[in-house]
């Protein structure tokens, strides 16, 4: 049983002003994927390394399998972790970094190599064993770290950013990898990246994270579907969510000049807020009779879709975003736009929180 | 596992985790205090001698040459009159001057060379640096020799120029690999940005390079100043009266008529000064001179 | 009878290897004053000394000298003090390196922790190597060691040393603890730029992977250190092995050559005894050595360092 449970978790380097992680609060259970997500300076990687053991517990605790890990050394943990320059080290071999944990653990050499070598194939590391690391390829040396963390069957997999010196092609092949990897293991796995379609991809659960602030720890349709605030809902999904300044009265919800109307489950959670963020996605609008008015700037054509970029008829100011087919008007002209408005996100403006189920 | 069962672990976890985290803190600040009192006592005895010659260079002779030292006394500068009453000031002249020319010379020298090393590399870069490093490993003492005889049959023995040109020579290899390590950490992107601006290569060394690398030539000058000032095996074969160096003259100590401990102190004291001074401002760059640029 | 004009694409080529070998030339042109002046300055006396070990020569009767063949080296190999005074070179060298190495690494990892003022040690610990070597000797012998007057005796009173005669009874040893005193800021210095070269992560890597920090140390920061250390090494033996100034100022070599190295010997020879061609024939015999030891160093300073070394 390896169920990993941050429990209000705090670290502060000293001299910040703000936490680098605050009082995060996560629940992971045993063999599930979980990945972190955010911009840089959200505190994912420091999160991370909390786990492992990197970074101090300054508040709140870490607790991994039931028991807290506060105080204790890395190497007590037992927790694997895989580094984003991979840090293999220099004067091994290959299969000497693979199995370099199980002899600080004082695992009989045999069974070591045995060890080492059954995790080699399944990364396809076996022709490589007896190479150094400067001799490997960018791929090659990802493996390495992979197999080595993999060699240990830890009770945490802790993997910080793996795929991003990978080149774009080697990424989207070593991520379903990983993926399948992890589902045959069945380890329990915390991953951290910035990008958000690894997230969505990989992890059966997403923390995502902002300014060392928990936003949302839930499924990758939960976060698509239904965003917890006005972050998560312009993070999640590429291209971004469009976001206008919203209000609402008894005639139903006003974007610019337009009106819309609501469903009455969304008319009842909008009740005692003015201000709003009204949230829909660029699939969710069509070109054609509708409210609103786009102002069209730019067309992206990307042969299946196309992508029409612009903003609010009358608010220069705004961005918006609509998906469309193979046909598609050119930059300058404005359109009408329709509203699927059972898609539709509604966030109170000041909290930025989501109103509504 | 209920959340009611979620809420008791947390609780039970965090009783026990605040005093394992204050043990682990303070353990941290234990180790710290423990290095930080190892780090200062063997700096102290480390650096002793220098402290002591500092310290015996204020006192009189009967505090200095006693059998039990004194460690507080009412300082003086009577030592340091002596000495330099004594004569000191030709032979810091002669050093100065020897030091400051000999360095000037070195920079014009070297650093078109490791410019040429670095930026526009030759064929047989490679073998230019090796016969540079080959100079400054192989001993003087095989050269001191024929160089003897021809300073002297050039009438140039006690003559500052000579150790000028040797000093110079000393320290040329040293140099040329110094200013070739800096000048190789110019971003060649920003050379591409002035050619592709218009500059040229001149213009492009003054404006744009030169810059860059001012703070490694400043570090190659001191650490040839070091090495000049202290040297003194030239010095004494090959100076007397006129062009004698301040090494040459703390020989003068070492006669058998009686030690003048704190007079030796403050002689030494002046001597080692303004290298400790220069030492201590150019210490980042100390490793990459004494490796040869090797290890920055 | 017409010339007949090479054909275009000849002339084309014709003319860009002439542009080549101009920018040749004006690439090497900041080289040649630096290469000049060093080639004669350091290279001519070489070859003069050569030529020199090849007379019988004394400098007391100019005019006397004669070619008298490899008879020179004979005599040096036969030289009992040659010998002797070869031997002490090597004690003093391997005795130098290895224990201010040994101390350098020991200070290294002092320094590559965190403590308050850290920065101030350093600092102090780089000084001995900055003062002035005869300054150095001359206070060693005199404020430090003195048989009556010296501090180091005084300190040692109550262990009941307190008159022993450092350079008088142990000539050899008293010159080579200054020098250890003078080279380990050296090795520390090295030794120190490899610690702080290791990037952090591998070592944040082994610790996860289980290892205890004796075992970090064992497994991966001394291997990564090597290089250093053996730079180190051969660095400091090539200027151990040609030291002068200590032994100058605090025994003169003495008592008789007990504490003479081979580069003091051949000054004694040469200034003393005016015996130019047996010195140069010693001073051949010590660049041969020499240029075996500087050897390795340029074959580390060239391979070992030219390439990067990264966290892979």
């Amino acid at each position: 049983m390896a169920e990993v449970t941050y429990d209000s978790a705090t670290c502060i380097y000293p001299g910040a002003d703000r936490p680098a992680v605050d009082a995060l609060q996560l629940a992971i259970n045993d063999g599930e994927f979980v990945v972190m997500v955010g911009p840089s300076g959200c505190g994912k990687t420091t999160a991370l390394r909390m786990l492992a053991g990197l970074e101090e517990i300054d508040d709140g605790s870490i607790r991994i399998d039931g028991k807290d890990m506060v105080g204790v050394p890395s190497r007590d943990r037992d927790i694997a972790m895989v580094f984003q320059n991979y840090a293999l080290y220099p004067s091994k071999t290959v299969g000497e970094n693979m199995g370099f944990a199980l002899k600080m653990q004082g695992v009989p050499k045999d069974e070591r190599g045995r060890r080492v070598r059954e995790a080699a194939k399944l990364l396809d590391l076996e022709p490589m064993l007896d190479r150094k690391p400067r001799n490997l390829s960018g791929g090659q040396r990802q493996r390495v770290a992979m197999g080595r963390a993999i060699v240990r069957e830890p009770k945490v997999f802790c993997m910080d950013e793996p795929l991003s010196n990978l080149d774009a092609q080697l990424r989207v092949q070593t991520r379903t990898q990983i993926a399948e990897l992890q589902r045959r293991l069945q380890v329990t796995t915390v991953y951290v990246t910035h990008d958000q379609v690894e997230a969505m991809t990989m992890g059966e659960r997403v923390a995502v994270m902002r300014a060392g602030q928990l936003q949302q720890f839930a499924s990758p349709t939960e976060l698509y579907d239904r965003p917890a605030n006005v972050f998560v809902a312009g993070f999640i999904g590429s291209p971004a969510m469009n976001r206008f300044e919203a209000t609402a009265d008894s005639d139903g919800i006003h974007i610019g000049d337009a009106v819309i109307q609501p469903s009455d489950a969304q008319r009842q959670a909008v009740q005692g807020h003015s201000k709003l963020v009204a949230g829909i996605r660029p699939e969710h609008l069509s070109l054609g009779d509708g409210p609103l008015t786009m102002e069209v700037s730019l067309v992206e054509d990307l042969g299946s879709d196309s992508y029409v970029y612009g903003h609010l008829a009358g608010d220069a100011e705004s961005s918006m975003i609509v998906r469309s087919g193979r046909v598609h008007p050119r930059p300058g002209e404005a359109v009408k736009v329709a509203v699927d408005t059972a898609h539709l996100h509604l966030f109170d403006a000041a909290s930025g929180l989501r109103l509504g189920d | 596992m209920t959340s009611a069962d979620i809420t008791t672990a947390a609780t039970v976890g965090s009783a026990t985790a605040a005093p394992r985290r204050v043990v682990a803190k303070r353990k941290k600040q234990r180790n710290s205090i423990t290095w930080g009192i190892v780090g200062w006592v063997v700096g102290i005895i480390f650096f002793f001698p220098v402290l002591w010659m500092v310290l015996t260079s204020f006192k009189t002779e009967a505090q200095a040459y006693t059998n039990t030292p004194h460690l507080f006394f009412t300082p003086t500068l009577s030592q340091y009159r002596t000495v330099f009453d004594s004569g000191l000031w030709p032979y810091v002249a002669n050093s100065a001057f020897a030091t400051i020319v000999s360095t000037l010379l070195v920079l014009l020298l070297a650093v078109p060379c490791a410019f040429a090393l670095s930026l526009r590399p030759v064929r047989k870069t490679r073998d230019v640096l090796f016969f540079f490093i080959s100079t400054k490993m192989l001993p003087v003492v095989a050269a001191i020799i024929p160089i003897y005889i021809a300073a002297r049959d050039l009438h140039m023995l006690d003559n500052i120029f000579t150790l000028v040109i040797l000093y110079t020579a000393m320290n040329l290899p040293i140099a040329v690999w110094m200013m070739r390590s800096f000048f190789l950490e110019v971003p060649h992107e920003l050379l591409e940005a002035a050619e592709m601006d218009g500059a040229p290569l001149r213009r492009t060394m003054r404006e744009v390079i030169l810059p860059v690398v001012a703070p490694g030539i400043a570090a190659t000058a001191l650490i040839c100043c070091i090495f000049s000032w202290n040297e003194f095996f030239f010095a004494v074969n090959l100076t007397a009266t006129q062009a004698a160096t301040v090494p040459v003259f703390l020989v003068g100590f070492i006669s058998s008529e009686g030690l003048y401990f704190a007079q030796l102190a403050a002689a030494a004291t002046v001597a080692t000064l303004p290298v400790i001074l220069a030492g201590w401002v150019a210490q980042r760059y100390l490793v990459r001179g004494l490796s040869f640029g090797a290890i920055k | 009878m017409t010339a007949i004009a090479p054909p275009v694409a000849a002339r084309r080529t014709a003319r860009a290897r002439a542009d080549r070998r101009k920018q040749g030339w004006v690439r090497r042109t900041p080289l040649l004053p630096a290469l000049v002046f060093t080639i004669i300055v350091t290279q001519l006396p070489f070859l003069l000394t050569l030529y020199y070990s090849l007379q019988s020569w004394s400098l007391v009767r100019p005019g006397s000298e004669h070619f008298v063949g490899f008879a020179n080296y004979v005599d040096v190999f036969q030289d009992s003090q040659f010998r002797t005074t070869a031997l002490n070179t090597v004690i003093m060298t391997v005795g130098v390196v290895l224990i201010a190495m040994v101390l350098g690494v020991a200070l290294a990892l002092l320094l590559d922790r965190k403590f308050l003022g850290r920065g101030v040690v350093r600092t102090l610990l780089i000084t001995p190597f900055l003062v002035m070597p005869v300054a150095g000797a001359l206070v060693w012998k005199t404020v430090m060691l003195d048989p009556t007057f010296g501090i180091v005796n005084f300190i040692l009173r109550p262990f009941g040393i307190g008159h022993f005669n450092w350079v008088g009874s142990l000539p050899l040893g008293s010159v080579m603890i200054e020098m250890i005193w003078q080279w380990t800021p050296f090795m520390m210095l090295l030794v120190l730029a490899g610690l702080q070269s290791q990037p952090t992560d591998i070592l944040e890597a082994a610790s996860t992977d289980g290892a205890r920090p004796l075992q970090i140390f064992r497994e991966l920061t001394l291997p990564h250190l090597r290089r250093y250390i053996e730079l180190g090494i051969v660095l400091g033996a090539i200027y151990v092995v040609n030291e002068f100034d200590a032994i100058y100022m605090m025994t003169q070599g003495g008592p008789g050559i007990s504490s003479a190295n081979l580069p003091f010997y051949i000054y004694q020879r040469a200034f003393l005894g005016f015996q130019v061609g047996q010195a140069a024939a010693m001073g051949v015999v010590v660049v041969v050595a020499t240029i075996i030891i500087a050897t390795f160093a340029l074959r580390l300073i060239f391979t070992s360092f030219s390439g990067t070394e990264q966290a892979a």
